[in-house]
Order: C-alpha cells, then structure tokens, then sequence
C-alpha cells in the first residue's frame, strides 16, 4: 500500500515538482494551498508525512505543525523555507519537526529524507 | 591710505572730542565722533567700529549706561572710559560692564595711544581666536593661526613645522616663505633644536642672527634672516612640532612683549592641532557610522530579496531534475539541463553568502589568541595555496596579548583575506601574515597584517573595497560581500580594517583588534 504524504505550500511552483518527485516514488500525494487547507487535510491523521512550508499567506507554518502534531503524534513531519533566518523555527518547543529543508531543495532531497523517516 | 582702526569718541565738549579725534588721526586712525551717549550707541548700531574711546559724565544718557548699551548693540567693540570725576567706584563698574580700561582726565595723549593701541591688539587676539574656532577644518584654523602671527608679530615669515608620518620635519603651514630653496634651511634648524632637549623644553627660543648662531653651525641659507623665533609645541610635555617666526628685513629684535604674544599663539596652535585630530577621530567615526548604517539596510534588503528568490529558484531546480529524469542521458539536452542545474547551485551559493551577510548575528566574544585564529585558517586553506604556488610567510609575533573575540568570525576574516590574497595571484607569489603588538598612541591593540605579491589595489577601487556587492572578480567567482562581512565582524569587535599598497606591489590589508 502506497504512502500519503501532504505538501503544503503556497507557491505553486514547489507544490508541483515536489507532487511529482514523490508520486514518482509511489507516494499518494495531497496538496494544500495554505495554512487552513493544510490543517482541514491533515486533521484527520489518515497521512504518514506532511512536508509544510513555514510561510504561509493565512498562518505560519510553525503553528500548523504544531496542531498537527498534537493531533497525530505518529504523522512525520518536514518544514520548508526559503528563510534562512528561520532555521530555529522547526525546533521550537511543541513544534519538533522530524525534518527540515531549505529551498532550493532538489528532488532528490526530499524523496531521501521522507523514505528515511517513514522507514519502518 | 587703509587706516589702522575705526574709533568712536564720545564727548559732550567738543574741545575735547576735537583734540582725542585730531590726535589719533595723526597717528592714522580714522575717526568720529558723537556728541552724547545716545548718538554713540546710535552710530555704533549703524556702522562698525573697532574702539569707542567715551567720557563718562554727559547729559541725557551717561558713559556707563551708553557702555552697556553698546556692548548689546556690538558685543565685539572695545570701550575705553575716560573721566574727569572718575572715583575708583566708577572705573570698576566700568570695567565690570565691560570697558577695556578708564583713563583719568586730564591724560596726555602718549597715555591716551598706549590705552588704544593695548585695546586694539586685544580686539585683534578675539578676533583671530573667533576666526580660528569659526572655522571646524583644523587646516583652515592653522592657515588662520600662522597668517595672524605674522601680522600680530610683524615679522615676515612665520612656519608651521610638524613632524610628518616617517618622522622627519615637514612644513604644514606657512606664510612669507616664498623662496622653496629656503625650506630646507629651516627644516635643518629645526631638526637642530627638536634634536636638543634642553631647547624644546623652553616655552621660547630666540636666535639673533641665526646665521651666526652656533646652534646651527653649519647650516646654509640663513643669511636673510635677522632674527627667528622657535616656539617648541607639546603635547603631554613631548615636543610634537614648532613655530618658527623670522624676521628679515626689520632690525628691531623680538621683545619680551612679543615672546608673550608668541607663547599665546603657541598655545592656541597646540589647541587647535588637538582639535584637528579630535576632527579627524570624529570623521573616521562618522564614515563608519554610515558604512555600519549602508551594511544593516542593503543586509535587510538581501535577506528579503534571498527568501523571495529561493522558491521559484526551488521550482527551477526541482523540475530540472524531473525533466532530467526523463531525458537521455548521452544527449544535448540532458548536458543543458545538467547547466541549467548547476546555475541553481550557483545561485544558491550566492544567496548563501548574502544570507550570512545579512543575518545580525550575536558574536560570542572570549579571549582568543589572533595568532591560533590565523594558524587555523591556514590550516584551512594550506593545500589550495600549494595547488596555486603561492608560498606562505608566517611571521608570528610570540607572546601576544589575547584580544576579547568571536574566534569562528575571525576565521571568517582571515579565510576572506587569504581568498582575496589567493585570487589576486593566479601564477603564485607569496602570502605573508604578520602579526605584531602595537602599543603606540592611546589603547594597545593587536595588529595582524595579511599581504600578497599581486597587482595591488587602485585608487580608484579602494575607496569601494568595502562596499557590499563590490567585486572586481569575475561573474560567478565573487558576491562583492566578502570584504563587506569583514568589516562589519571587525566593527563589531571594536576594532578597525585598512587597505593599503605595499611599495613593491601587492596589497596589504591591516586589521587591528583591542588588546586585553
């Protein structure tokens, strides 16, 4: 059975070449425009990842995986920016990303940290 | 004929004033007069004048009163009272309004001179003092200073001599000195007199005939002068500098009295020369103050500019390798794409660089010893400098003391510096690293000198070394941020970075760090 993983993002962009490096991996792959979309997604916990950038035009990434991840302790979690000045963010108390990027990520980067989180 | 001084007389009998006013045009003052204390302060209102010479008892308004209200109109003018009735209550509150000095009626008119012209050299001394503090260039207020004491003093040649950055005497301001062959002549006494401590540690040196003065036995080029005045300058009771004051065509020799003006003309030079390098101090703060300022807005600015650009620079990236996924390895279009993602790398790099420049970060400061810091990044970058034939000179002061340091930005500092070095010799040459203790002038520092053998530095490009975003490197091999990073670390540290040719080519970069 295929993985699901959730990307959230605004920028398109990186939305589409992130589905497909994964899709082409065999992830089942969810997209969400935004903060709000992200948590109406994700709140069910039916996803083994979601990958969520940390600015986002509603709410801030940060808060975002930090309901989620008291909501779904078990989901792995990667945050993505382009801001290196938020290279603290996904370490904050309650937050704990498993994961962190910074953009530009190549394909490959994202297919390799994923499988080796979800590696059971 | 220019007349030596404007005066007003003010007296109700016009015998009197007739006789003051006709005296002193004798001796080639231009004057008027008023008929009472209301019309002198009138007149002083409506024209300029240098001295009001003015009795004290006339009718309507009285000399004390006029005085005071004179000193409103023109608080520059100088006042002399003079009374027939003058009780010695009187002359003080005079003097404490403000009047120059009384005389007692009847005076005899070389009395009369000797007050005026007292009075007038004192107006000169505030206004050469108010034309030297007028002005806030230091080289300006010493033109003033030198100019003034060659009219105050009559002489005919007045110099400033200082001793310049490698220690010889240098002329820094002159007056009179027309002949350039004559310089010499007087650069030798000085050196003369700077070389005799029993010399400088007088306030005044006179030399009557210096060319017969054994003192400077051997010196040529002395015969014009008649008489020369030195005036050592101190500074913290060292000897910086000297005034030299000649005069050649007048046979009169200097007097005591103008040893005293000398030694008032020493004082304000002295004044002004520690103003000058107050300036000086002020505008190095003031450039780097702005400099500081130019750094922390482009800094936002990049930050910004770098998050906005990595997402789509994302999207080229991750798509690139998609499409590179699907494409014929050994085909065209696979070797454009594989550019295409090197760009990004490229890019990437770049923003890098102006993201570490932008990001205030927090320096952990500890005493760190310069010479590890230098070791470390030597170490660092040993085998590209192998690889590139350039040789590394050490040459390591021992026993330094420890400056108070963020050790992974020093590093940063000098990895820059060695870089810049490297990429300015591409056919090898030598890389010499110095470090020294410099205790001279003000608080200890630790100096570490970084040169290379390459092509040095133009003028034109130095004053922008500094700029962000300044590079002189070719696309693609510099951001133009190193030197920028650089000295910002370093400002951070309190301490200070310089550029500077070396005479036999190359550039040398001089950091220098607070000592602990």
């Amino acid at each position: 059975m295929s993985k699901k993983v959730l990307i959230a993002d605004d920028e398109e962009l990186v939305r589409n070449y992130v589905r497909r490096a994964l899709a082409g991996r065999g992830w089942e792959v969810t997209e969400a425009a935004n903060g709000t979309q992200a948590l109406e997604l994700a709140g069910s916990c039916g996803l083994d990842a979601l990958v969520c950038d940390l600015k986002m035009p509603d709410m801030r990434g940060e808060e975002v995986i930090k309901r989620v991840r008291q909501a779904c302790p078990a989901m792995k979690i990667i945050a993505i920016t382009g801001s290196v000045s938020d290279i603290r963010a996904p370490l904050a108390p309650g937050v704990q990303a498993d994961g962190f990027l910074i953009k530009p990520f190549g394909i490959d980067e994202i297919r390799d940290l994923l499988e080796k989180l979800t590696k059971t | 004929m220019t007349s030596k001084a404007n005066i007003l007389v003010v007296d109700d009998e016009p015998q009197i004033a007739d006789m003051i006013s006709s005296a002193l045009q004798l001796y080639g003052y231009a004057v008027q007069t008023a008929m009472d204390g209301e019309q002198g302060v009138a007149k002083v209102g409506a024209n300029k004048y240098d001295l009001a010479i003015m009795d004290i008892q006339m009718p309507g308004m009285d000399g004390i009163t006029a005085l005071g209200e004179m000193k409103k109109v023109d608080p520059e003018i100088e006042v002399i009272i003079a009374t027939g009735h003058g009780t010695m209550g009187t002359a003080i509150e005079s003097l404490r309004k403000g009047a120059f000095d009384y005389l007692h009626k009847p005076f005899e008119i070389k009395e009369l001179l000797k007050v005026v012209e007292r009075a007038l050299e004192k107006r000169k001394f505030n206004d050469i003092t108010r034309a030297i503090f007028s002005t806030v260039k230091p080289e300006e207020q010493l033109r003033v200073i030198i100019d003034s004491v060659t009219r105050i003093l009559k002489a005919e040649e007045s110099l400033l001599v200082l001793p310049g950055r490698d220690g010889k005497l240098y002329i820094a301001v002159s007056d009179g000195l027309e002949d350039p062959g004559a310089a010499a002549s007087r650069l030798e006494m000085c050196s003369r007199l700077m070389g005799a401590p029993v010399e400088t540690a007088k306030s005044a040196v006179l030399s009557e005939n210096p060319a017969g003065d054994k003192r400077f036995a051997g010196v040529s080029g002395l015969g014009d002068l008649k008489s020369s005045l030195f005036l050592p300058l101190r500074e913290d009771n060292k000897p910086v500098g000297l005034i030299v004051i000649s005069r050649l065509e007048d046979e009169t020799y200097f007097t005591e009295d103008d040893m005293q003006r000398a030694r008032i003309f020493a004082s304000l030079v002295s004044l002004a020369l520690r103003n000058s390098s107050l300036y000086r101090q002020l505008q190095e703060t003031q450039g780097q103050l702005i400099q500081a300022e130019k750094m922390s807005a482009l800094g936002q600015l990049a930050g910004g500019l770098a998050h906005e650009i990595n997402n789509p620079l994302s999207g080229i990236l991750g798509l690139t390798q998609l499409v590179m996924e699907n494409t014929d390895k050994a085909g065209q279009n696979y070797a454009d794409l594989k550019d295409i993602e090197k760009a990004v790398f490229r890019c990437k790099k770049i923003i890098v660089s102006l993201l570490s420049f932008s990001r205030q970060e927090k320096t952990h400061l500890e005493p760190v010893n310069l010479n590890e810091a230098v070791e470390e990044t030597l170490t660092l970058c040993a085998r590209q400098m192998e690889l590139q034939h350039i040789k590394i000179n050490r040459q390591l002061a021992p026993g330094l003391p420890m400056v108070n340091a963020d050790f992974q930005q020093l590093m940063q500092v000098f990895l820059n510096l060695f870089t810049n070095a490297r990429d300015a010799m591409p056919d090898g040459g030598e890389l010499t690293i110095s470090t020294a203790l410099d205790g001279n002038g003000g608080r200890p520092a630790v100096v570490a000198e970084v040169s290379d053998t390459g092509g040095g530095i133009s003028p034109e490009i130095a004053g922008r070394l500094f700029d962000p975003f300044f590079t002189t490197k070719a696309v693609g091999k510099g951001t133009g941020l190193g030197l920028s990073v650089c000295l910002g670390i370093i400002n951070r540290h309190n301490g200070g970075i310089k550029v500077s040719n070396r005479p036999g080519g190359g550039s040398a970069f001089t950091i220098n760090l607070p000592a602990l």
